[in-house]
């Protein structure tokens, strides 16, 4: 059964399509990242599966329908939200009582021993922590949640290296098994590449790419060309072409590997090439 | 840790030479454990199915072996395997280039080990 699926999704602010005939497949153990230029529609989408916003179309989240199921979807799936903000005056103790109660798949023993690891105490409040130990904190939250699904909005926004690192490796360390999946919006895509199974590039509301990391390996190459040999690869109409030194880099979707590599020396793009090709013009 | 992962193979290919290369070294001696796949995603940042990749491969090639409910193993004889393997490629690869080369240069085998040895690199 897939995790997620979409089928038509769609959703407008008035004359804006937020949106636009969405059809998504998310298998279990998968790391998904979902990436797209600001305004593109990731936190829509992500509203959208975990029934906090209104939409057309079909959608199903384990099973469920997030509109009429959201109390007992919500049993399954964690969110840690771009804007993520908790009460300022609240003790972190309180933070993890709370969430005990209100939560039935809760481990507070988890959750403190997550802590212990940080140098976050259990007697500070909220303000007197910085906004890394605050996503500290969050994650401390959310691994103790044995959840099917995690999703996470631009998770690592504003951290520095140092937290960065270490909330992916917590992640992958501590929480991640085949039972889980996650889901993760990112601007900061040469981070998670290693990770991710999965890559969907979302650009003014539609999915323009849509393929597992093994696929897009196998699909897009970058060929590193010298001028006179430039126009013959611009014949097999390449995706993109950038030059650097004198010569032209050209990226290309599709084409048989071996004749490109005729052409000149090959690489696999990175994440960040593609996005750059698949998204020009969406600010022009 | 920070590394960096070339574009030209595949990172299970690579996380594959890396432990075939610490195998070679000693670092790895017959019958100790590999870092768990769990680990091992962690501290390279690194999606477990890449990293699981990487040990079936070790598994196939019976350098490593899989022990029920405990982890992964160097197997007995992997380093002289490995050895083996390493002695004919280069043997069959390597040599002949440079057997061309030092042809070329007219480089004798007595100025060869003479230099060696002046350069502490007898052995």
């Amino acid at each position: 059964m897939s995790v997620v699926q979409a089928r038509n999704l769609s959703k407008r602010y008035g004359t804006t399509v937020a949106l636009d005939n969405v059809n998504l497949d998310i298998q279990p153990g998968r790391i998904v990242g979902l990436v797209g230029p600001n305004g593109a529609g990731k936190t829509t989408a992500l509203k959208a599966i975990l029934g906090l916003a209104e939409f057309d179309g079909e959608l199903s989240v384990l099973g469920m329908n997030p509109r009429s199921q959201r109390t007992e979807l919500m049993q399954q799936v964690s969110f840690i939200a771009d804007v993520a903000v908790l009460p300022r005056w609240l003790r972190v103790g309180d933070a993890v009582d709370f969430v005990g109660g209100v939560h039935p798949r809760f481990s507070r023993e988890k959750c403190l021993a997550f802590l212990a690891r940080t140098k976050i105490q259990p007697t500070q409040r909220v303000r007197e922590l910085s906004k890394g130990m605050i996503v500290q904190l969050h994650l401390a939250l959310i691994m103790a949640i044995d959840a099917k699904l995690l999703i996470l909005d631009e998770p690592t926004l504003g951290l520095d290296i140092l937290y960065r690192k270490e909330f992916y490796n917590s992640l992958l360390g501590d929480y991640f098994d085949e039972q889980k999946t996650i889901l993760v919006t990112t601007h900061q895509i040469e981070e998670v590449e290693h990770i991710l199974t999965d890559l969907l590039f979302i650009k003014e509301g539609r999915i323009v790419l849509n393929a597992s990391m093994d696929e897009v390996g196998e699909r897009f190459a970058e060929v590193l060309v010298n001028p006179d040999k430039a126009d013959a690869a611009r014949a097999l109409k390449p995706l993109y072409e950038r030059q650097i030194f004198g010569k032209s880099i050209f990226l290309f979707d599709g084409a048989d590997h071996a004749h490109l590599a005729q052409l000149g020396e090959l690489h696999k793009p990175s994440i960040a090439d593609l996005f750059v090709a698949t998204m020009k013009g969406t600010y022009a | 840790m920070s590394i960096t992962w070339n574009d030209n193979a595949p990172i299970y290919r690579q996380l594959r030479d890396r432990v075939v290369a610490m195998i070679l070294d000693g670092v790895l001696k017959q019958g100790d454990a590999l870092p768990s796949v769990r680990q091992v995603a962690a501290d390279f940042q690194l999606n477990p199915i890449t990293v699981s990749k990487a040990y079936q491969e070790l598994v196939d090639e019976q350098l490593v072996e899989k022990r029920r409910g405990l982890g992964m193993y160097v197997t007995d004889g992997a380093r002289d395997a490995l050895l083996q393997s390493e002695r004919e490629r280069f043997l069959r690869e390597e040599w002949p280039m440079l057997y061309a080369r030092l042809k070329r240069m007219n480089l004798d085998l007595q100025t060869l080990m003479q230099s060696a040895g002046s350069n502490g690199a007898q052995s």
